[in-house]
């Protein structure tokens, strides 16, 4: 597994899964392509499907109606593949705790890797995390 | 002719939100158009129902990242025209500064996505660059990129430093250049003219009869601004036109976006001098909303934002409706994708083309990065640098 | 002559309970000329139709429609009382205003209101909702409520 973990981390794919956010961490997450950041010097890549990809990045708070659609996307993706949660909605569903159109858990929904916090992260902190991702496939 | 049904989402792939679209074809021809939304219900509304007016400002400030200033200015004049209350005028500066800085970042963000679905990349990085300066300049104001929290009841929560005011100014210069630059491409590049002219044409009756707002409804020849129509906030006392084209399709609604966007910049500047002379308190003390309803709206980057507010007395609304521009914006897709062809309708969805192929660069990282300063701190120590380096403490 | 004491003469016999405050005009009338008067606003005046709240009430439901008038930044806001709130029902109004369209399907969602002759009456944003909803979608939250 280490074999394919070393050359994996040399170019991941992500696809971006949007499960009811306010849009602005998907916002963000297309700033880190753009010049200021340029997060394909990294060999990190957007694509168009999830059979393509390697990581998902998943923001929103995961309302009832979308849920089985991550399920589902979840189990059309390649294995193995790296959840990475990006946004306070991921971690504790924020100011829409109260809705009554949320679903329970994000983990229990997908399981996720790891959890970038931020209301919404900082493009830095977005790197750093998936920076942080690529060491520990290094390892 | 058989008719074929094109399913389209809900993921697709690049287009942000998850929505679904079902386009019915004969041949090429798109006959027919249906949408299923619902996929970003949060369910707003409940939840604003439950948390008093000052919670109130800060979750409307997250139905929309990208309108995260217009949502609130609605939401505090519609809580302040229950009392029809008055605020101070460096706050009322203020607010008109941050809500056109946001158009201004907004219409480059579509600029540069609009750019990138027919495949002209060079314009999505250019725009995106120069976007990243108005979020700087925003990081100036209110201390963060996007969700800025500056609306409150009664005024604004944060003051602008005079000694910030020349460093903002240089920074708008340089975006009015590049912007002249901008326009200046959208008016001379044949490519973009032979692409977008004639597609996706809203003609000026139907923008009037599916009550569209905002852009959309402005390249159709339609002239409603709120800015103008309800002056409020600094707007009545500046000096602003309102674009508007004739034609209703694509190429249309890319030149009226460009355009505002230097209008913006004029707004921008005129608050800015304002700010250097104008002095006084930011924020008037409400003590109590009283029973009644209000109406507040502010013409967001996509148009109208409609809140409604009714109050019984307590320190909850009882009822919260918004309105956010897209939801008129979005059922004229029947009126102007009909006919078309289907190469054309993706970009009158603006849903496209996934082609991210300029992968050429790698490099090589290690994990051994406990021995360098990590990306968060460095990031942590620039927010420190611009906040030294513009306050001076 | 405001627009507003233009239009209060022409409907002075149909409207009641009159509120009117700067740039606001509220007023009540009822279901039978609620087309009458949609159809003077939206062609006559040239109004356009921001949104219709629904709200729930104890003993009834409303809806306050939204017209502005954008030449003079004038709000004329026609409330409809719906008494019946087991099987409400209104006229619709997209034959005169295509942008009702959405607009009535929501309220349609939210509090069951069914909007005679609309040509496309669905549920709006619960529409191929997963948990199966029969009622409409602000009545009960216990039945989202998985917990």
């Amino acid at each position: 597994m280490s074999w394919y973990n070393k050359r994996l981390a040399k170019s991941l794919w992500v696809f971006h899964v949007s499960a009811s956010p306010c849009n602005n961490c998907d916002i963000e997450i297309l700033d880190l392509l753009t010049p200021k950041y340029d997060i394909e010097r990294f060999g990190i890549k957007l694509v168009g499907s999830i059979r393509h990809a390697d990581v998902m990045l998943v923001s929103g708070i995961v309302n009832q109606k979308i849920e089985p659609r991550i399920k589902r996307l979840y189990s059309q993706a390649p294995k193995p593949i790296f959840v990475v949660a990006i946004g306070s909605c991921m971690s504790s569903q924020g100011v829409f705790r109260e809705s009554y159109n949320r679903c329970k858990e994000v983990k229990e929904v997908v399981p996720v890797d790891m959890w970038i916090p931020g209301c919404p992260p900082k493009p830095e902190a977005m790197i750093e995390g998936v920076a942080k991702l690529i060491g520990v496939l290094n390892e | 002719m058989t008719k074929n049904r094109i399913p389209l989402g809900p993921f697709h792939p690049l287009l942000e939100e998850a929505e679904y679209f079902e386009l019915q074809i004969e041949g090429e021809t798109v006959v027919d158009l249906d949408m299923e939304i619902g996929w970003m219900h949060r369910g707003h509304e409940y939840i604003s129902e439950q948390k008093n007016f000052t919670q109130s400002i800060y979750l409307v400030e997250r139905i929309c990242g990208i309108c995260s200033t217009s949502h609130p200015i609605a939401c505090v004049r519609a809580i302040e025209d229950i009392d029809n209350l008055e605020i101070p005028i460096r706050a009322k500066y203020i607010r008109s500064l941050v809500g056109e800085l946001e158009r201004i970042h907004s219409h480059l963000l579509w600029l540069g996505l609009a750019g990138h679905f027919i495949g002209y990349d060079t314009v999505w990085m250019w725009a995106w660059k120069y976007r990243e300066t108005v979020l700087e300049m925003m990081e100036i104001i209110s201390g963060n990129r996007n969700h800025y929290g500056m609306m409150r009841v009664g005024g604004v929560g944060k003051d602008v430093k005079p000694k910030d005011i020349p460093d903002l100014l240089d920074k708008l210069d340089m975006i009015d250049e590049k912007m002249e630059m901008i326009a200046k491409v959208a008016n001379d590049d044949p490519v973009l003219k032979a692409r977008l002219k004639g597609v996706g044409v809203l003609s000026h009756e139907q923008a009037i009869n599916y009550c569209a707002t905002g852009p959309t409804s402005r390249a159709s020849g339609v002239p409603g601004d709120v800015r103008r129509d309800d002056p409020h906030d600094a707007y009545g006392m500046l000096d602003f036109d309102v674009i508007t084209a004739e034609n209703g399709d694509v190429y249309d609604k890319l030149v009226v976006r460009v355009l505002e966007i230097l209008e913006s910049s004029k707004i921008i500047r005129q608050c800015l001098d304002k700010l250097s002379e104008v002095e006084g308190p930011i924020l008037n003390n409400v003590e109590e909303i009283s029973p009644g309803e209000g109406i507040g709206r502010y013409e967001a980057p996509r148009g109208e934002v409609f809140h409604y507010i009714r109050s019984d007395g307590s320190n909850r609304p009882v009822r919260h409706k918004v309105r956010a521009p897209s939801y008129v914006n979005i059922p004229t897709y029947e009126a102007s994708c009909k006919g078309i062809s289907v190469s054309d309708a993706l970009i009158t969805l603006a849903s496209v083309d996934p082609c991210y192929c300029c992968t050429e660069r790698s490099l090589k990282i290690r994990s051994d990065s406990e021995e360098k300063p990590d990306l968060l701190e460095l990031s942590k120590q620039k927010t420190e640098r611009i906040r030294r380096e513009y306050n001076g403490n | 002559m405001s627009k507003v004491d233009e239009f209060r003469d022409k409907f002075k016999d149909v409207i009641s309970q009159e509120i009117e405050k700067k740039g606001r005009y509220y007023f009540n009338i009822t279901n039978e000329n609620l087309r009458t008067i949609a159809r003077y606003l939206f062609e006559e005046m040239g109004c356009r139709l921001s949104t219709a709240t629904g709200t729930e009430m104890e003993d009834h439901l409303q809806i306050i429609y939204h017209f502005s008038h954008d030449k003079t930044g004038q709000y004329f806001c026609p409330r409809v009382v719906i008494k019946d709130k087991d099987n409400p029902q209104v006229d619709s109004i997209v034959p005169i205003v295509m942008g009702a369209k959405w607009i009535e399907r929501e309220l349609f969602d939210f509090w069951g209101i069914k909007f005679k002759d609309h040509p496309d009456m669905r549920r709006l944003l619960a529409l191929n909702h997963p948990a199966k909803l029969d009622k409409p979608m602000r009545y009960k939250e216990e039945q989202y409520d998985q917990e």
